[in-house]
């Protein structure tokens, strides 16, 4: 498709070459609407521009960046999974009764319960991709049945209750603070960087952008398709633990409605970000940018002081927007 | 080839083992009473299962109908007194035109609909809380049974609700299978390039489907708001993936084109009646979740027809 693109804007003489590529716009158009969002709320009201601020952001941020980058990696397969509410869910759960049966504190064996907790999610992932793989139920249905399972599993193992976390040095992940920002926003920040690393850099993460480019061609040309896949499933689905971890650690509290909200959040971050959803297209930093302008905004409308329900308006309209903005008109005939 | 034929009968195969093998453990459950108060309870979630088929048959999907219905229910509280039993009429309108521009948006800006609905979605959230002023309100119990009264009544021992449901089935089956619109439809879904490529005014009829999606789910906003007898922003919250489930779960395919009104009408039977099977087998409440989604994975993964999918995604 780029290439195609790029031989269009050579053969139009009639333009001078200077003028921006459509590619090169279409590329940077979300980071540029996080930049004039920033730029508008900062206007209004200059205390936005404040690290104070911005920390607040990132902090409300990390978890729903460490879930949305989990679906990104599906999405960029034309897949989608909605079972992250659940996964998160039952992590978050699983690490708190895993940490405090180990001792309750971080000084102590109970740090296994971070590495549990990825596991579970990386099992749950696995299941996921292997019901939706062996079964062949298409990843919509069998992802949003994974997560009435992990919800309802979430349930069963506290029983309605909340569990609190209360030792101190997991809880640094908040508190303790470096340059101005929590922990937890340099290690949503690693996670990013690894999320980068495995999609650029390893024959996974290239297999990602060959089966959401074209599954037909990516079979043809001797691709297990059905292992990454299930790899997919299973690497997103310890990202959801990560984030699981990260929102235990922001508020202390592991309980059944700690995945709440995060589908609709991540799925609308990812797709404002640039990623489109029938595959091949985005990545990781996409993600970034996409959770930063929903959070942004979040955090923008509360600053210049405008009442809660334009918030979600507003939301709507700009993902609205966002998308039109990144959308390549000319390469797509129609949109399911 | 027996198979085949037996394909698109899997649905309902599976509501009636459900229903037997519920039966056979319990036999209280088959009491005609019951089963008619059952079924006459969940006609709000069929109504918006009803219109998110017309979604999910032209290929899309329409994730604002919960919003849509909580706006629906905070508009009829709040213009009962003043319009009567017209305020219907605003309802369905306010449904229509929230549904016409997701199509709008979908068809004419490219945007795709999973996205399109969910952030009219989030518009329809907005102006539900802006007019309810973040309260939850309730309507005045006179003009309420003066204007709405007959919704909840009986004739002959069927719940009138029964009966909107029954009329609004026929309606939509009638639009489906008898019309030129119901044959668009099915041409959309079926392969859209080919449908535009024999002069379909494709644009128009996404529009419509979705804009018809809107209005059933104004209708079931409106049949929560006067059951509950108020409105409020979150109202209908939960149903959503509800009417998606029993759509998907009667045999209605993401991809579109195959399926239709009826395989929601038994979706939603199929659905209603996993959920009641396990308060009739006294399942734990907290188990209840996760085993609806177990049996959920079971019920598709029986009743799906994957000769039409070439690629699962």
């Amino acid at each position: 498709m780029a290439t195609l693109q790029s031989t269009t804007t050579v053969t139009t003489r009639a333009r001078p070459r200077a003028a921006i590529s459509r590619d090169a716009l279409l590329k940077w158009a979300p980071l540029l609407v996080l930049l004039v969002l920033c730029a508008i709320f900062t206007l209004m009201e200059p205390r936005f521009l404040s690290i104070r601020n911005f920390a607040r952001i990132l902090i409300a941020a990390s978890p729903a960046l460490m879930v949305a980058v989990g679906v990104t990696f599906i999405i960029i397969m034309g897949s989608i999974d909605l079972s992250m509410e659940g996964t998160v869910s039952v992590c978050a759960v699983a690490f708190a009764f895993c940490f405090l049966w180990l001792g309750g504190t971080l000084a102590s064996w109970a740090w296994l319960a971070i590495p549990f907790a990825m596991l579970v999610g990386g099992l749950l992932g696995f299941v996921n991709g292997l019901i939706h793989v062996r079964l062949k139920i298409p990843s919509f249905m069998a992802s949003l049945a994974m997560g009435f399972v992990g919800t309802g599993l979430a349930m069963v193992m506290t029983g309605g209750d909340r569990i609190r976390i209360e030792d101190e040095l997991f809880r640094s992940l908040l508190t303790e603070r470096i340059l101005g920002f929590p922990l937890m926003v340099y290690v949503a920040g690693l996670f990013l960087l690894l999320g980068w690393f495995i999609q650029t850099r390893t024959t996974l993460g290239r297999n990602f952008y060959a089966v959401g480019g074209g599954e037909d061609l990516a079979v043809a040309s001797g691709l297990n398709v059905a292992r990454v896949r299930v790899l997919g499933y299973t690497l997103a689905g310890v990202f959801f633990a990560v984030g699981a971890l990260l929102a235990v650690g922001r508020i202390g509290i592991a309980e059944t409605a700690t995945g709440n909200n995060f589908m609709f959040i991540s799925i609308t971050a990812v797709v404002v970000g640039g990623t489109a959803l029938w595959g091949g297209i985005g990545g990781v930093w996409n993600t970034l940018v996409g959770v930063l302008i929903v959070f942004v905004i979040d955090n923008g409308m509360v600053v210049i002081g405008l009442p809660g329900y334009v918030q979600d308006g507003v939301l709507g309209i700009l993902v609205i927007l966002a998308v039109i903005l990144s959308t390549d008109r000319k390469s797509i005939s129609f949109v399911k | 080839m027996s198979m085949e034929k037996l394909k698109p009968w899997f649905p309902w195969i599976t509501l009636a083992v459900l229903v037997l093998l519920v039966g056979a453990v319990n036999p209280a459950f088959f009491k005609l009473s019951g089963m008619v108060a059952l079924v006459a309870d969940i006609v709000p979630l069929f109504i918006m299962a009803l219109g998110m088929t017309f979604a999910i048959y032209i290929g899309g999907i329409d994730l604002s109908m919960q919003q849509v219905a909580n706006l629906v229910t905070v508009v009829a509280t709040v213009y009962l007194a003043q319009f009567g039993p017209f305020v219907a009429l605003l309802c369905v309108a306010a449904g229509f035109a929230i549904g016409a521009v997701s199509g709008w948006i979908t068809t004419r800006q490219f945007v795709p609909s999973f996205v399109a609905t969910l952030a009219m979605g989030f518009i329809a959230l907005s102006g539900a809380r802006f007019l309810s002023g973040e309260r939850a309100l309730s309507m005045n119990a006179e003009a309420r049974d003066a204007s709405f009264g007959w919704m909840f009544g009986n004739t002959a021992g069927v719940p009138h609700e029964l009966i909107i449901a029954g009329v609004l089935l026929a309606f939509a089956w009638f639009l489906q299978t008898r019309t030129t619109f119901g044959r668009a439809l099915k041409a959309v879904g079926a392969g859209e390039l080919a449908a535009v490529a024999s002069g379909l005014k494709v644009d128009r009829i996404k529009i419509l489907a979705f804009a018809l999606s809107g209005s059933f789910a104004a209708i079931a906003g409106l049949m929560f708001s006067v059951k509950l007898s108020g409105g409020d922003a979150n109202l209908a919250n939960g149903f959503l993936i509800l009417a998606i489930v029993a759509v998907l779960v009667g045999g209605t395919p993401l991809t579109g084109g195959v399926g239709g009104v009826i395989n929601t009408l038994v979706g939603t039977l199929i659905v209603v009646v996993i959920r009641t099977a396990m308060v009739y087998l006294e399942v734990d409440a907290t188990m209840q979740q996760m085993i609806f989604g177990i049996i959920l994975i079971v019920a598709i993964a029986m009743t799906i027809d994957r000769s039409k999918m070439r690629i699962v995604k």
